[in-house]
């Protein structure tokens, strides 16, 4: 069983992790914060939330990895940078593993359509009913499949 | 009018369909790439056509909407069971974390657990007919 507390106590520790601009604190300290030893705060979180702290953080900052050379918002190497990374050797490494494909070539593939049609961070972050009528307007499912 | 799509935040669409299909047991409908995204449905094994979509919660609304509900520990949605403590039994030793164990509400049976991917949601037994 999971109390009311120990789920704001969890989720604080998810939002601290979440934030990729500053320097992160170490784990064991969020695990602190939190009032949990470290090793019973990567269990709880991980039951929770479904992936360990290690894992939501790096997500979380390759997903803004992501948005930002998509909008051309510096080098791969500024990136890396501010979505806390320190070695750009892993970071590229990580992101290809993630998402198939090294960063250079995510950008080189998504920037140059995104500048032409004037795309603001908004646009990445559809809801549910554009998602479908994205979807379903899908070359695929267009009507003339069908005729 | 019809309802038969509802719809869910999820904090990752991947992550979402693993839980909803393996843990819950739902079956995977509709996969269909948007861009980064997916208009991604699961429906359930047991008849019924309403599907339930997976929604990324890439919008700052959704996740400010998703996060306020969590941390008030009120279910995003709840789905219903034939038995509420047979279901608990089988989810917690799946790993579910829960944050009401089976309890009754008047003549309905409850729980609520995480669903990995920022949401509570609840189970409930509806009375007998």
């Amino acid at each position: 069983m999971i109390t009311q507390s120990m789920l704001v106590r969890l989720h604080r520790a998810r939002q601290q992790l979440a934030q990729i601009e500053e320097p992160s604190p170490p784990l064991s300290m969020i695990a602190q914060g939190a009032s949990l030893s470290l090793s019973h705060f990567i269990r709880r979180f991980t039951a929770v939330f479904g992936e360990t702290p290690h894992q939501f953080r790096t997500r979380i900052r390759l997903k803004r990895a992501k948005e930002l050379l998509a909008l051309g918002e510096g080098s791969v190497t500024d990136v890396c940078m501010s979505v806390g990374f320190s070695s750009l050797g892993s970071f590229s490494w990580l992101f290809a593993r993630h998402f198939g494909e090294p960063p250079s070539f995510y950008r080189r593939r998504f920037y140059p359509s995104i500048e032409r049609l004037g795309l603001t961070p908004s646009d990445f972050a559809p809801e549910c009913m554009s998602l479908m009528v994205s979807a379903w307007a899908t070359p695929q499912f267009s009507r003339s499949d069908f005729i | 009018m019809r309802i038969k799509l509802n719809s869910i935040f999820v904090d990752d669409q991947s992550k979402a369909l693993s839980f909803y299909t393996e843990i819950l047991g739902f079956v995977p409908s509709q996969d269909i790439p948007v861009g980064e995204f997916r208009w991604l449905t699961v429906r359930s094994p047991e008849g019924g056509e309403t599907e339930l979509a997976l929604e990324p919660n890439a919008n700052p609304a959704a996740k400010e909407y998703q996060e306020a509900l969590f941390v008030q520990g009120i279910p995003l949605t709840a789905f219903e069971v034939a038995d509420v403590k047979a279901e608990f039994q089988k989810l917690r030793a799946q790993g579910v974390e829960f944050t009401t164990e089976p309890m009754q509400a008047g003549p309905v049976w409850i729980a609520v657990f995480s669903d990995t991917c920022g949401n509570l949601i609840q189970i409930y037994e509806p009375p007998e007919a």
